[in-house]
């Protein structure tokens, strides 16, 4: 079977010591990025996006997918002792687990948590290996019109699908589209959008608009509105489960696994959707004595589902990235502007000119994986203490790492100025409910959008119906259009 | 009971409205996007339409972005007129801003940014963290200490910087600058 052989000769190179090494330090800074609230791995990953001028690639990808998975791990942490979702993956965890935590049994919640999301990553790698290079395989009959008709979807899922408002997430998509015209155009050369300014000739540096909208925005959104907010700990028990809770959790890790999956493999907008499915299905599903538990003292499958879902769907997301160089949430477009930063082109030829690469990417996710379940059952007592940091040094100090991956990318006070401008738009944003991975998003995948809508006309010959004539892309475009009237569609007639 | 002595029900003193729900803001932040949009049109009057084989030139995307903009902006402007944004997640948080605190942060990392690279990484991300510390502490309500808690603060920013410095200087080789040329400091 090559699969295997091309798994085998990935855990040769993800074995050495130096991966090893990468790996732990990528799960173990994870863990505590998901347990500390203000970072998540996304903007993680983009401050340490400077290393990529040093370190070589596998490594580095290595150590940011440790990151990725380390902090799906650790939010649950929080969700469940602080009632602070870390994630949106997580927030779901808090509705059953605090709960769980308030009666005493955090320890339970822990412990479902930790295992049920080893038992469900695994699953997920075991999907990936099988999957992603029959899709990979697939995917050379995709074409420019096919491409963009998918960062169509992507768009429109990511700014529409989650959050209230479509509108205020579509401003924030096209935000991030202005955002990302800025430079210089890939195909003619010609400069957009400078204004005079020197420093706008490269373009607006990634790291720059998502630490500023996340790590700045975060800070200075405490320090004006959250002076006051008090959050509660609850009291950590031993990390263990009982028979019973072990046999309710078990079914809800394969359901939610089952249903996490696929959910991260298609652009539909990351880790909320399964979340909350699986959160249903646990309370439809649960057996009729513990069916009270629900939303009063905490049931374990409302946490064991959930959790399961969310690292099966983080774990699904590099489906797509890996095989279709296509990013589904903020945290993929992240990584895919490290794989840029080498040169690396992401798309189905990855599989290909990068075999070793990609394989030792996959055998470490099984690395980290274990390492993770390691990192969070004994140790978690460790995590938890780093939620006694006080909130001002924890910004504080997160203000000093933000200097490190925005001055480091291209040694510019300029930069600096910029982030912190950028950082007063996201504060600006949160505060009147505009989401804010659409910018990301748009600003990652606008250029290389427009890049595959110029060859794909070019391919039509300036003709619009090349999207039109070739089946697939006309399917992706008709999805395109459900998702986005459905919603406005169904409110019309509940109204009617 | 005499129905002229009819005083007026007490009513709980009301919290200050949510500033995410003032329509001066909604309006503002409107027309903000609508004044970006107009921006990008006049940016794209600029960029000539080569279009090539395409069909399509370099100005195709931005007169897109800039109508797309102009709609959503209109948009909003117009919920924000009849009854204010729609479906509006009240943020978390205090109803207003503490500008006191805000202050402090902004001055931490504008303070940064000019000083960077002129004293070098270490000595200007610990004035950074102190200034950032001293705002967020304001904001919770007790700025702690006077002079012995600002020397404080400094220590353990110089603690933070230091190693962050050394790490990512001298272990990864990103560039950071320096105020001498040992590579320390």
């Amino acid at each position: 079977m090559e699969i295997f052989e091309q798994l085998m000769g990935g855990f040769a190179t993800a074995a050495t010591p130096i991966n090893l090494m990468w790996a732990f330090l990528g799960t173990a800074l994870g863990t505590a990025i998901g347990v500390l609230p203000g970072l998540g791995p996304a903007v993680t990953v983009a401050m340490l996006l400077p290393i990529t001028a040093q370190v070589e690639p596998t490594a580095s990808l290595i150590f940011f997918v440790g990151i990725y998975l380390g902090a799906m791990y650790g939010g649950s942490t929080t969700s469940i002792l602080l009632n602070t979702p870390g994630e949106t993956g997580t927030m779901v965890t808090a509705l059953e687990g605090f709960k769980m935590a308030k009666s005493g049994r955090a320890g339970a919640a822990l412990a479902t948590s930790a295992i049920g999301s080893f038992v469900a990553g695994t699953i997920a790698i075991v999907l990936l290996t099988l999957f992603a290079p029959a899709v990979a395989d697939w995917a050379v009959q995709l074409g420019p019109p096919e491409y963009f008709a998918l960062m169509l979807l992507a768009f429109v899922t990511v700014s529409t699908v989650l959050g209230k408002s479509a509108l205020r997430g579509l401003t924030a998509l096209f935000l991030g589209l202005a955002l990302g015209l800025v430079g210089m155009d890939q195909i003619t050369g010609q400069v957009r959008y400078t204004g005079g300014v020197l420093e706008f000739m490269d373009g607006i540096e990634v790291v720059l608009v998502a630490v500023g909208l996340f790590a700045v925005a975060e800070a200075i959104y405490s320090a004006m509105y959250e002076g006051r907010t008090v959050s509660t700990m609850n009291r950590l028990t031993r990390v263990r489960m009982n028979r019973s809770e072990w046999k309710r959790s078990w079914p809800a890790w394969l359901r939610g696994a089952g249903m996490g999956f696929p959910f991260g493999t298609i652009p539909a907008g990351g880790t909320e959707i399964p979340t909350f499915l699986s959160y249903a299905t646990e309370r439809k599903l649960v057996a009729p004595q513990h069916r009270a538990e629900f939303g009063s003292t905490g049931a374990i499958e409302g946490v064991a589902g959930p959790e399961a879902a969310n690292n099966a769907a983080a774990t699904g997301t590099l489906v797509p990235l890996l095989a279709l160089g296509i990013p589904t949430s903020v945290t993929t477009a992240v990584l895919l502007t490290a794989l840029q930063n080498y040169g690396l082109n992401p798309g189905p030829q990855l599989f290909q000119t990068s075999e070793a690469l990609v394989w030792a990417l996959i055998a470490s996710l099984y690395i980290g994986n274990v390492m993770l379940l390691l990192l969070n059952l004994p140790l978690i007592r460790l995590w938890v203490k780093l939620l006694l940091v006080p909130k001002p040094m924890l910004y504080a100090g997160i203000m000093v790492f933000a200097t490190v991956g925005v001055y480091g990318m291209r040694q510019s006070v300029f930069d600096l100025f910029l982030m912190f401008a950028v950082g007063m738009l996201g504060v600006l944003m949160r505060r009147f409910d505009f989401p804010i991975a659409p910018v990301i998003v748009g600003l990652i995948l606008g250029p290389l959008a427009e890049a595959q809508l110029r060859n794909a006309l070019s391919i039509g010959e300036g003709n619009w119906s090349v999207f039109i004539e070739r089946p697939l892309s006309l399917g992706l475009l008709l999805i395109v259009l459900l998702v986005l009237i459905t919603p406005r569609l169904l409110a019309w007639r509940r109204r009617a | 009971m005499n129905p002229m002595d009819r005083s007026p029900p007490s009513s709980p003193p009301t919290q200050p409205a949510h500033s995410s729900h003032s329509v001066v803001l909604q309006v503002l932040l409107s027309l903000g996007v609508l004044g970006v949009a107009a921006l990008l049109a006049y940016g794209a009057t600029q960029i000539p339409s080569e279009a090539g084989y395409a069909g399509i030139g370099p100005n195709f995307l931005p007169w897109v972005v800039a109508a797309a903009l102009l709609v959503c902006g209109g948009l909003l402007l117009h919920q924000a007129l009849t009854g204010g944004f729609q479906d509006l997640d009240e943020a978390s948080g205090a109803p207003r801003a503490d500008w006191h605190a805000w202050a402090w942060v902004s001055a931490g990392v504008l303070a940064n940014a000019s000083l960077i690279e002129h004293i070098g990484f270490v000595l200007s991300c610990a004035l950074c963290f102190t200034l950032a510390v001293r705002g967020l502490r304001i904001a919770e309500g007790k700025p702690g200490g006077g002079w012995m808690g600002l020397l404080r603060d400094a220590a353990i920013g110089l603690l933070l910087a230091a190693p962050v410095y050394w790490l990512f200087a001298q272990l990864l080789a990103v560039n950071l600058p320096s105020l001498t040329a040992t590579g320390w400091i």
